[in-house]
């Protein structure tokens, strides 16, 4: 199934890594998309000050993600380079290799794209990936 | 009337019809002899078929303006070849997709029993998929998972599965003695198919079981030769007595078709039922004639590589190629076996089966499997724009040299140039326990490295061996920044995690080395750059500050592996053009110019700085590496400082040592050669190690280089290329560091 080229951006936000109970007791701004790396480990997709601190949790912007929106068509187009069952509960943070490249679906379920668009799932991939990912994916 | 187009002749065909059978329609056979089985089982319909070659034209339904080429009757199709003009790019192939779905059963075969044991399982509740060939669904694998793999006309299939039956039938023996490659044999069931087509078989006969509904003449006697003129068939000779005939049918009896059960082995979840389990009676012992038809293998060529030694039933078939070929074993692999268990008076179990077990096209093999990634910095295209040559390293592409690799040297001791360093791994970490965790990490001492300083660090395993070096920066008295080599950053990173909870300890890691980019400022005119693009007091040697530079912000580490000033700047990786292209613009007229990792590896070796990985070896300890002096054994714990302790009191003869040559450098990995000057006159010399790196140095006129010595005695002077070298204590180049510090 042809698609066209997928357009990825810098997604700006803020990684924090943290005790895993100091992250679940966080209470994320509304609007705002909080992906779980790991226990913990968080990447928030905003670059506002979100009021997580301590003496020694990480607190640092992130620059060095690339994202790119899904609609549902584009979704079961790169769902067919994945080796591994997608999850069914949505809102959900699947992680693995997509095309053998190390990525990520944020699977929203509904659309959260800012252009009111009918995206389904955010791809996530480190920067120095995406041109290799992005040929993958054609 | 539709018609294919054989060998550049139209050939008509009937709806329904295969390849094969329009072929055989017109008269003609499809390969150039041999018995045709029309099940897709053996070798001798398999044409090249709209330009992929070996394909079973018995499978291949015909369609309008298929082209077909037969294959040569000795040999291989001539390969297709397509000009690769740039082998680092993705190879553009035929595209085939994969799909990927789950059952809890794959059944293969949907004949009787394969049916049946779909029926049982949809009565248990459980998701069954049904593959069957002739429904376009070619099962051609069965891995680990167990994962069945299917060729489709439109994709390849992975199919993950609890539970898979092999339900596959059982496929008709051909005959083996003189005359089995002419023109007119046909098995009991092909004949069958020929008939119900509308193909007239002539005058036919039939040698042991007849097919019912075939018009042709059954014989008695058991099968001794086929005679043929002119290729085709005119007549067989049975024990019996000789019967002229244009056609022989061949009932000759079954084997069970079972490669695919076989290929999983015993420990998948797979399961053979019906005729593909069966145990079918070997046929008798071939006295003459061809065995393999794939390999034109015949009964002599079985017993010469028998009387070499290869007496077992995988050994006869790799001496002799027997079993490798396009059916893989389909047709000879029964008589294979009939034929040890004649010379060794024991039944051999069929051989190992292997994916794939029907010829698939490269691009089907490859659909959707790729070759590592290799990531881009963020100067990528920059790197490209300036002309670089890119090669991979580390995982990372990176800018190999930008065309005038000399010129690149000279302006990192002479001028300022920049280097692309984002692919150093880096760390942040920071806890409680960070500073324990680190002095357990590496061998240097941690907790006096003062905030906004920095150290060169090893890292050592359980061993001692070296697995990795970079730097400890201390940002607060609980935060530290650690970096690491390109190619070691991500095992680094596993490393420093494990030993953390190992531990037990209370300490957080951030992985930023695909977050930050970092460029290095390198050269005797590295401040003046900086200074002009805002870094008014750029650190002294081994300091670090957090600063902005040409209003981007970065983390500025003073360190050297150059051997001149040089300034590493750390930053947003998004931001890391706009910085390149402002350093370079305030640089030009200060000589600027990039430089490459051949410039680089040139530049530290004239310093004797190490690369991991490349001068020192799975098992180099830092005193191998003469690397002591960044071990502190008086530490009380540190990872590998018990082995160190034993192996340090034990003697040792490997060594890294630095060595001169006259003109230019050998190249890595050139044997060093040495004559033992204890021995008596004439001994002969002996390898003693391998260069690990080289570099004819501009500056100095000569080549230097790293290199292993591997025995003692270590001498002065040793035979590299042929020439004779120096042994001499590196660096080669500002042995105080004063540039490095200035």
């Amino acid at each position: 199934m042809p698609v066209p080229d997928l357009h990825f951006e810098t997604l700006h936000g803020t990684r924090i890594v943290a005790s895993p109970t100091t992250l679940d007791a966080v209470t994320w701004p509304p609007g705002t998309s909080a992906m779980r790396f790991a226990p913990d480990d968080v990447f928030v997709l905003t670059t506002e000050n979100i009021g997580v601190s301590g003496e020694h949790v990480i607190v640092a912007a992130e620059a060095g993600i690339s994202g790119a929106w899904l609609s549902a068509e584009q979704l079961a187009h790169v769902a067919e380079h994945i080796d591994w069952p997608l999850p069914v509960d949505r809102p959900t943070l699947a992680q693995g290799f997509i095309a053998a490249v190390p990525a990520k679906l944020f699977l929203t379920g509904t659309s959260t794209a800012s252009d009111g668009g009918d995206n389904v799932a955010l791809l996530l991939t480190n920067t120095p990936y995406v041109d290799e990912l992005r040929e993958r994916l054609r | 009337m539709s018609k294919i187009v054989v060998d550049g002749q139209p050939i008509d065909f009937f709806d329904g019809d295969s390849v094969a059978l329009a072929v055989l329609r017109a008269g003609q056979h499809p390969h150039h002899g041999g018995t045709l089985c029309l099940a897709g089982d053996c070798p001798n319909c398999v044409c090249e078929v709209d330009g992929t070659a070996f394909v079973r034209t018995c499978q291949t339904p015909a369609r309008p303006g298929l082209v077909v080429r037969r294959h040569p009757e000795i040999g291989a199709p001539p390969l297709r070849t397509i000009a690769q003009p740039d082998v680092t790019r993705t190879p553009v192939a035929a595209h085939v997709s994969v799909r990927r779905t789950e059952a809890d059963l794959v059944v293969i075969g949907s004949g009787e029993s394969g049916l049946a044991a779909a029926a049982r399982a949809t009565d248990d509740g459980r998701s069954v998929l049904i593959l069957d060939a002739g429904d376009g669904n070619e099962v051609v694998a069965i891995y680990g998972g167990p994962t069945v793999i299917v060729r489709r006309p439109d994709a390849m299939v992975h199919v993950h599965a609890d539970d898979v039956v092999v339900a596959t039938g059982a496929a008709e023996l051909h005959p083996v003695c003189p005359g089995n490659e002419l023109i007119g044999l046909v098995t009991a069931r092909a004949a069958q198919q020929m008939v119900a087509a509308g193909i007239e078989l002539g005058v036919a006969v039939a040698v042991g079981t007849a097919p019912a509904g075939a018009d042709c003449t059954a014989v008695s006697g058991t099968l001794v030769r086929i005679e043929g003129s002119n290729g085709h068939v005119t007549g067989v000779v049975t024990s019996d007595g000789a019967f002229r005939c244009d056609t022989v049918v061949l009932g000759l009896g079954l084997a069970p078709r079972d490669m695919l059960s076989r290929m999983s082995g015993e420990q998948l979840p797979v399961t053979a039922v019906g005729p593909a389990a069966e145990k079918f009676a070997l046929p008798p012992c071939p006295i003459e004639g061809v065995v393999c038809p794939c390999s034109k293998v015949t009964i002599q060529d079985l017993q010469g590589v028998w009387d070499r030694g290869f007496n077992e039933l995988e050994l006869v078939k790799r001496a002799s190629l027997c079993g490798t070929g396009t059916c893989q074993g389909g047709v000879c692999g029964p008589y294979l076996r009939s034929f040890v268990a004649d010379r060794s008076g024991s039944d051999p179990e069929p051989f190992t089966a292997r994916p794939a077990s029907r010829q698939i096209t490269l691009a089907e093999a490859s659909a959707d499997v790729h070759t590592d990634v290799f990531r881009r910095s963020p100067l990528h295209d920059e790197h490209l724009g300036l002309g670089a040559q890119m090669d991979r390293f580390g995982s990372w592409w990176r800018p190999w040299n930008y065309g005038d690799v000399v010129a690149e040297y000279w302006a990192v001791r002479e001028a300022v140039s920049l280097g692309d360093v984002s692919t150093l791994g880096k760390l942040l970490v920071s806890g409680p326990d960070v500073v324990e965790l680190l002095e357990r990490l590496y061998p240097t001492t941690i907790d006096d490295i003062k905030v906004g300083r920095s150290r060169y660090v090893l890292l050592l395993n359980e061993r001692g061996h070296l697995i990795d070096d970079g730097m400890v920066l201390r940002e607060t008295a609980t935060r530290f920044v650690l970096t690491f080599t390109s190619g070691g950053a991500a095992n680094a990173e596993m490393w420093v995690r494990d030993w953390i909870e190992t531990w037990g300890l209370d300490v957080h890691v951030l992985d930023q080395t695909m977050s930050l980019a970092a460029i290095n400022v390198t050269g005797p005119l590295a401040s003046t750059l900086l200074q002009r693009v805002g870094l008014a007091e750029p650190p002294s040697f081994l300091q670090h500050l957090r600063a902005d530079v040409a209003g981007v912000p970065n983390h500025v580490m003073r360190l050297s592996f150059t051997g001149e000033a040089s300034f590493e700047l750390h930053h947003a990786a998004d931001r890391s053009v706009e910085l390149w292209r402002a350093l370079m613009a305030a640089g030009h007229d200060l000589g600027i110019a990039p430089h490459g990792l051949q410039a680089l590896f040139g530049l530290r070796l004239e310093k004797g700085h190490v690369i991991v990985g490349m001068d020192s070896e799975m098992d180099s300890t830092p005193r191998r590496l003469n690397m002591d002096w960044a071990v502190k054994m008086s530490k009380p714990d540190f990872l590998g400082r018990t082995a160190l302790a034993r192996t340090n009191s034990m003697p040792d003869e490997r060594r890294l040592f630095g060595f001169t040559i006259e003109g230019n450098a050998p190249m890595e990995g050139s044997p060093i050669t040495v004559t033992d000057p204890s021995d008596v006159a004439g001994s002969e010399p002996y390898i003693a190690g391998h260069v690990s790196s080289s570099w004819t140095s501009p500056l100095l006129g000569h080549g230097v280089m790293l290199g292993w010595l591997k025995r003692k005695p270590w001498p002065d002077h040793v035979t590299i290329d042929g020439r004779v070298a120096t042994v001499a204590e590196p660096p080669f180049y500002d042995p105080e560091g004063r540039r490095a510090r200035a």
